[in-house]
């Protein structure tokens, strides 16, 4: 996708490209994914912090750039308390809504001033978190540089009937890329909003070209309508439910196994292939084609394991993309240098601080 | 001896060392460096899959150690010992064990836990939660499959009289409304929503017959508003969704949600039957046979030929059961009204 200047200057370099690479197996993954289930089980769903840490901290260990590996140092008890959090927003953001009650606007503007705040805490925590030869990851955007982000933007993109919604992508992306750092080295996004809005186009047109020949809008309705009734607690006729279930969710997974990678692969690849690490360039070339394969078939072996498959399937999915991943580096990689002693302990102690939670649920 | 690369934390720079133990401590050597740090305070990382462990230094150094066999025979000669999780999670047997008894806890939880625990939620929601969800499912509806009834007002509001007359106060159980509505689609058909409402649709009031006929069909609708059937259902399937997408949400949320639907069918059928008990019971306490439900069914199996028949999808029971169990509860009923 990204034509990254290759060929002459980096043949020429002292230095050739490093691919990530990715050296779990499903058959590993199994064991810890199945005692994370059943510990979940058991505790209601406390365990799943714990189950995440573990989860993340797998997949990082067996991703390795020259010889080292990366590693999680996150901590469950902050997953949990960020997980309970954002649980009592969707309350409480639910019950308004539906209530209608006079207080939703006191309770919207409170979720427009919270949010960009958590999210740009959420990022901390997650590269703060990140470590690669025993050096940390660092994000370092402002509170300011967050609202503008998602408040402005978003506002922005609202209003135009999300004519902007690429541009706002691409300020988000640079936003997040240009404010992460690892040690005292500074990552930078180079990507213009041109070239997200020849993605977002090329999704649109696939998306058109689908729902013609699909149809959904009409098959859409009923089902949610017949969804109504069932839900109150209503007798539909159980057949017509499922042959009108049947056919919108063969619908949404044509679009889930073809529309989803393709967006995914192109943007990913635009992204990351113009990210740069100091003078350190990352090129990302994701088929989406192979995206698409992997995707598919992963979704019909779950299935006929009865999701059994999962560990597989998810070992299969990072180990591709992450191998689609190479650093081209300027040197040795032994230079990079941690970020100042006390300043670490700052911010170790910022991130430690009640608000640096993960949000994501 | 285990050979292991240093990081110091103030940069990448890569350190050959070679690690051994000596008593109850740890000696790091390499080309400048020579530490000793005993075992205790050394924080080891679990073994995860075969990943690089790293073992962490007071001093916020670290040592990350490739050969996992190798550290494996350097730690056992000290007092350090793998966490329980850890073991559990990479031996054979005991990840078979997990499996099934993951298996056995999850079929548990939903046989037995989950109803359980929707129907004690159920009686404890606040009545306001009902009402909202109901509120709006019927603005939904009004917007979308249902008509306004065309069944007269007279009519409508004698219907309703002998209704109200059906309830019986019982405590916890908000008296429940009686709506009239139309809908091409959905047919001879009444449903309860989760706050007690009742929606009784025009083709079934012109087709079951007379109104004893009418009201049994509506006692069993009390029946599901009685047992909040309606909240109950609700709080199975947030349950199993939430279940399902943290089972296969790692993959895809789209197959998270396919499931879903097929539980919740299962679900109901028991919630049919508990209706039936619930309308028999309360037709026989104001002298009318359970019988007449038994009447309702046949008639609308034989109007809905495709609702009828058995099957795992089937929301309701096989009816043919239903109604032999409506028609034994009317016998010995209508013998204990006769001694």
């Amino acid at each position: 996708m990204e034509t990254v200047s290759s060929g002459d200057t980096l043949t020429a370099s002292a230095y050739p490209p490093l691919a990530l690479r990715f050296s779990g197996r499903g058959s590993e993954y199994f064991g810890i994914w199945i005692v994370n289930l059943l510990l979940t089980i058991l505790t209601l769903g406390i365990y799943s912090a714990w189950a995440k840490v573990r989860r993340i901290r797998y997949f990082y260990r067996h991703t390795e750039l020259a010889n080292s590996s990366f590693d999680f140092h996150g901590s469950p008890i902050r997953i949990l308390i960020g997980r309970l959090v954002a649980l009592a927003m969707l309350l409480v953001y639910n019950y308004t809504v539906r209530v209608r009650s006079p207080w939703i606007l006191l309770v919207l503007l409170v979720f427009a001033v919270v949010l960009p705040w958590l999210l740009r805490n959420s990022f901390r925590f997650r590269l703060y978190n990140t470590s690669w030869r025993n050096t940390r990851f660092h994000f370092r955007g402002s509170v300011g540089g967050a609202y503008r982000v998602f408040l402005l933007n978003g506002f922005l993109t609202l209003i135009t009937l999300y004519l902007l919604a690429p541009f706002t992508h691409q300020r988000f992306k640079a936003y997040q890329h240009n404010n992460s750092w690892f040690g005292r080295a500074r990552f930078s996004f180079h990507a213009s909003a041109g070239r997200f809005y020849l993605i977002y186009l090329i999704l649109l047109a696939a998306i058109v070209g689908f729902g013609v020949v699909i149809g959904l809008g009409g098959l859409g309705s009923t089902f949610t309508a017949l969804g109504q009734v069932q839900r109150s607690g209503g007798h539909v006729d159980p057949r017509a439910m499922i042959r009108s279930l049947l056919l919108v969710y063969g619908a949404l997974l044509l679009f889930g196994i073809v529309i989803g990678p393709l967006f995914h692969a192109l943007i990913t690849n635009l992204i990351w292939s113009n990210t740069r690490l100091e003078n350190h360039r990352i090129e990302c070339r994701i088929s989406p084609w192979m995206l698409m394969w992997i995707g598919a078939s992963n979704f019909v072996l779950v299935v006929l394991t009865v999701g059994l498959f999962t560990p597989w399937a998810a070992v299969r999915m990072t180990k591709y993309q992450a191998e689609c991943i190479r650093l081209l580096p300027t040197s040795d990689l032994q230079e990079f240098v941690a970020a100042e002693p006390e300043r670490v302990g700052a911010v170790g102690e910022e991130a430690a601080s009640a608000f640096d939670f993960d949000i994501a649920l | 001896m285990v050979s292991a690369t240093y990081f110091d934390g103030r940069s990448t720079r890569v350190h050959d060392v070679e690690l051994s133990v000596v008593g109850q401590d740890l000696v790091v050597a390499g080309t400048g460096i020579d530490l000793r740090v005993p075992i205790a305070q050394v924080r080891i990382d679990e073994r995860l899959g075969r990943a690089a462990r790293r073992l962490r230094l007071p001093d916020g150094t670290c040592c990350e150690v490739r050969d996992l066999e190798a550290l494996d025979g350097l730690l056992s000669s000290t007092a350090h010992r793998d966490g329980w999780v850890d073991r559990m999670q990479r031996h054979w047997r005991s990840v078979l064990l997990a499996l099934v008894a993951f298996g056995v806890v999850a079929v548990g939880m939903y046989k037995w836990g989950l109803p359980w625990a929707a129907a004690v939620g159920a009686r404890r929601l606040p009545p306001v939660f009902a009402s909202i969800i109901s509120t709006q499912a019927l603005k939904t509806l009004d917007g979308g499959l249902l008509r306004k009834s065309r069944i007269a007002i007279a009519r409508q509001r004698s219907l309703v009289a002998k209704f109200d007359g059906l309830q019986i106060p019982e405590n916890g159980t908000p008296h429940s409304l009686l709506l009239f509505r139309a809908s091409p689609q959905l047919g001879a058909n009444a449903f309860t929503l989760p706050d007690g409402t009742i929606v009784l649709l025009d083709d079934l009031t012109t087709s079951i017959g007379d109104d004893s006929h009418i009201l049994a069909v509506l006692a069993h609708e009390l029946g599901h508003a009685h047992e909040h059937h309606g909240l109950q259902l609700l709080l199975r399937s947030s349950a199993v969704g939430a279940f399902l997408t943290f089972y296969l949400g790692d993959i895809s949320q789209l197959l998270a949600a396919a499931p879903a639907a097929l539980i919740q069918a299962r679900y109901s059928q028991e919630f049919e039957q508990q209706a039936d008990d619930y309308a028999a019971a309360l037709l026989n306490k104001h002298g009318l046979s359970p019988g007449l439900l038994a009447d309702d069914l046949s008639r609308l199996s034989k109007l809905r030929p495709d609702a009828s028949g058995g099957g795992y999808l089937e929301s309701h029971p096989p009816t043919d059961r239903r109604i032999r169990h409506l028609r034994e509860l009317a016998r010995t009923d209508a013998f204990r009204r006769h001694s």
